[in-house]
């Protein structure tokens, strides 16, 4: 684990920070068929850094989550209020193409699931939809890559035309983000992406997350207190779809403004 | 029947009766504190009842079951031996007669030419080079068919003396005033055996009032003696089942007792009557298979398994006679395979794509209301009666295909064809395929769904590359499920795809199916002993074996397919 106990207070909500800002909401609302799921959440992420949100189950962490890739679109009855900008652009607009947006924000989910395809297919399967790859050659270039960044190519080197059902959970889950980081994105959403694992495979995945912090914007929902200390620089805590608290890891479990974080992060509701 | 009626009547009442009996002998036991008993008094009371009817009840359905054989055996029984005398006697009368040891003598002799001109035949066929020798051969035939003519006509002659004869007797012994008794017994036991079957089904039905008795005097008397052997076995068998209740009734009231497990035996006596429908279930499947197997066995004593799998020839005329030249007809089944096969691939081009295509629209593009209503709508279409599809094939699908096809320039095209069948087959199979795909294809898991479209891809690219991949081997189930429903397929073929075994690829003509000469082989009035009816079995048996690969198959592809997803 990195020591990011030094570093922790540039991360400093009200200033700023010295990374750039690379999501920004302001009074995003999310209703499902008439009903308040999400409550005018205003949020500055830092870029090359994780954030994980914590807080408990229902409470509309990853509900804020799935509006970044505008997922909530495959859901009927949804229906998301408010700016949401990536980079300055606009994501919550009918003009912006979710199939566009998409491949520049990747998402890793709950439970692992690989295709069922071959390990090789799996990789490449956004760099085929989306062209990415001119050449055989190119498109192998591109799956080792993602392969060695998710910390997956010494093991799997050897047998890529396996089918990726094939490899154990924690092994599903890195192939999966080396899937998602195949198309480059440029922010990785994780829903609660290590519950499903035993801790061997989840101290691995971890290990993997803060590695590859160095080069996206990484936003991670949790229900483990400790992996969001563990992994993350900053930290937001959302309590009945309302955004509660977010200011630096460190400060929140140490240091918590508001009485309903600190009752949730000693474990007295939730 | 009355008897058996009120003895089913008053075993009931008993077993009602064991019902209270065990139950308040239970409450009893603990004065009324049924806390203290290890099973609820209704238990008792079920455990009871069960052993009071349960026996009677199985001994009269047995009775139900072999009561009319038990009396019929009993009945030639006593019939042959009042009739012990007379055969004796026609036995004597046989030895004596001249003219019938002669007849047989030749007729014995005649049939040992036959065999020697078959060896001889045997090995001219057999030679090779100089030493064979068509025109002998033909010679040799021609002796042969005149000779088994005689066979023939020598067989019938023995037969007709021996009727005579047995004519005398009977004349004689009813001169001299012999029972009648007697007399049923002697016309029975010498009449040929299907004619002994008749006698005693007239007899018994006489006796039960389903015929009048003016038949004959011999059929009279026979059916007094059905009648005496039905009374005495009703009323043996009543008495046995009352007093088995009786007895079931006695001994478990006396198990009754605070501490006795009755709820466990009450649980050991469903689950073996569960036991017992499944394996109902199994037998009656194994008896089908094993009866199939058996007469085909018989049909392939008299034509090779080879010639029938993998002969072109399908001509399965009647014989008038045994040993009547050209009598097997052709038994190739080819031509049957292949129109199956033909009729089956019509409708897997028709039922396929539609089937699938609509499958997919509805479990991924369709809006829920949609998907309400055009799904039982489509499921409707597995409603109709094939028969129903028939009439639509032979009266609509049939002539619009002519008339198109002779639009197009084509000759002679024919109401029914191959295409009309395989295309209202078709059309029949679509909600199958729609029906299981749509199933599969819902239950790839929305966590793949979800997985592909964070990858930035669009619905269809999601649908192509994910789910189809995720849902083919149950697709692939569906649609083996879905052939071996087709070839098994039989209303539709039968009244429009013609009858005539044509061996084509060619849809416009008129094809015919293993399930079509089935039909025809066996609808009318047929010897179960020629080949002809019993090539209807072997039919069937190789249908039973294509549906039943085809069938395991389909279930361990959808097997595996469940296992990888739950």
């Amino acid at each position: 684990m990195p020591d990011n106990h030094p570093q922790a207070q540039i991360y400093d909500s009200h200033s700023g920070g010295e990374r750039p800002i690379k999501v920004a909401a302001r009074d995003v609302c999310v209703e499902y068929n008439g009903k308040q799921a999400l409550n005018h959440v205003s949020i500055d992420i830092p870029d090359r850094s994780v954030t994980a949100f914590i807080g408990p189950s229902g409470c509309g962490k990853s509900t804020f989550l799935r509006c970044l890739n505008r997922m909530n679109d495959t859901i009927e009855g949804a229906r998301v209020t408010g700016s949401l900008k990536i980079d300055g652009r606009e994501v919550n607009d009918r003009a912006v193409d979710p199939v566009v947006l998409r491949a520049s924000v990747g998402m890793v989910f709950q439970k692992p699931n690989p295709f069922p395809k071959s390990i090789y297919d799996n990789v490449a399967y956004g760099p085929r939809i989306h062209g990415l790859a001119l050449s055989k050659n190119a498109l192998d270039g591109i799956v080792e890559t993602a392969l060695r960044k998710a910390g997956l190519w010494e093991e799997v080197s050897d047998r890529l035309a396996d089918p990726g059902t094939s490899l154990s959970g924690g092994q599903q889950q890195r192939l999966v983000i080396a899937r998602a980081i195949a198309i480059n994105p440029e922010v990785i959403l994780m829903d609660e992406p290590c519950s499903a694992l035993d801790p061997i495979a989840t101290a691995k995945i971890e290990e993997l997350i803060d590695e590859l912090r160095e080069n996206y914007c990484i936003i991670i929902v949790t229900h483990s207190m400790q992996q969001a200390a563990r992994v993350s620089q900053k930290t937001a805590f959302f309590h009945m779809g309302n955004l509660v608290e977010f200011g630096p890891t460190e400060d929140i479990f140490t240091n918590p403004r508001d009485p309903r974080t600190q009752d949730y992060i000693t474990g007295r509701f939730g | 029947m009355s008897v058996i009626a009120i003895v089913a009547l008053a075993i009931l009442v008993m077993l009602a009766g064991g019902f209270y009996a065990g139950r308040s002998r239970a409450i009893a036991a603990v004065s009324g504190n049924t806390v203290g008993l290890h099973s609820l008094p209704n238990f008792h009371g079920y455990y009871v009842a069960i052993w009071t009817g349960l026996p009677a009840f199985l001994l009269l359905a047995a009775f139900g079951l072999f009561g009319s054989e038990a009396v019929e055996r009993l009945t030639f029984a006593e019939l042959r031996r009042d009739a012990a005398a007379l055969g004796a006697q026609l036995e004597q009368r046989l030895d004596d007669d001249a003219r019938y040891q002669a007849l047989r003598g030749e007729a014995v002799q005649l049939r040992g030419r036959v065999s020697a001109l078959n060896e001889d035949m045997e090995r001219l066929r057999s030679a090779r080079g100089d030493d064979r020798q068509p025109e002998l051969l033909e010679q040799l035939r021609a002796e042969q068919l005149d000779v088994l003519n005689a066979v023939t006509s020598a067989e019938e002659a023995v037969i007709r003396r021996r009727a005579e004869l047995v004519d005398g007797v009977a004349l004689e012994a009813r001169a001299s005033g012999a029972s009648l008794h007697e007399l049923a017994g002697f016309e029975l036991v010498q009449a040929p055996r299907e004619r002994r079957q008749l006698f005693l089904s007239d007899a018994i039905q006489i006796a039960n009032g389903e015929l009048p008795s003016r038949e004959s005097e011999e059929l009279a008397a026979a059916s007094e003696i059905v009648v005496r052997h039905q009374t005495q076995i009703r009323y043996l068998v009543s008495v046995i089942a009352v007093i088995m209740a009786a007895a079931g009734l006695m001994r478990t009231r006396d198990q009754v007792a605070p501490e006795f497990r009755a709820r466990n035996h009450v649980e050991n006596l469903v689950t073996a009557l569960l036991l017992l429908s499944s394996v109902i279930a199994i037998l009656t499947t194994v008896g089908i298979v094993f009866s199939l197997l058996f007469e085909s066995i018989r049909f392939f004593s008299t034509v090779p398994v080879s010639e029938f799998l993998f002969g072109l020839q399908w001509s399965p005329q009647i014989a008038l006679r045994a040993d009547q030249v050209g009598q097997s007809g052709a038994f190739g089944a080819v031509p049957l395979f292949a129109g199956t096969a033909l009729i089956t691939l019509i409708a897997m081009a028709v039922a396929v794509p539609i089937g699938l295509l609509s499958a997919i629209y509805l479990s991924e593009y369709a809006g829920p209301r949609f998907r309400a209503t055009a799904k039982p709508m489509l499921e409707i279409l597995a409603g109709i009666p094939t028969v129903v599809y028939g009439f639509f094939a032979l009266l609509t699908v049939g002539p619009a295909i002519r008339s198109l096809f002779t639009l197009l320039g084509f000759d002679d095209v024919v109401t029914q064809s191959a295409l009309s069948a395989g295309l209202v087959m078709g059309i029949m199979i679509i909600p199958f395929i729609s029906s299981l795909s749509d199933d599969v294809i819902n239950s790839v898991p929305q966590t793949l769904r979800d997985g592909s479209y964070a990858m930035g891809a669009t619905r269809s690219e999601t649908i192509t590359r994910v789910v189809m991949p995720a849902a083919l081997p149950g697709i692939v189930g569906a649609i083996l499920l879905a052939v071996s429903r087709a070839v098994g397929e039989t209303m539709i073929v039968v009244m429009a795809a013609g009858q005539g075994a044509n061996l084509t690829a060619n849809p416009l003509e008129s094809v015919t199916t293993i399930t079509v000469q089935i039909v025809m082989l066996l609808t009318g009035d047929q010897e179960f002993d020629s080949p002809k009816t019993l090539s209807a079995f072997a039919l069937g048996l190789v249908l039973f074996a294509i549906t039943l690969v085809m069938n395991v198959i389909a279930l361990r592809v959808v097997q595996r397919y469940r296992e990888k997803y739950d």
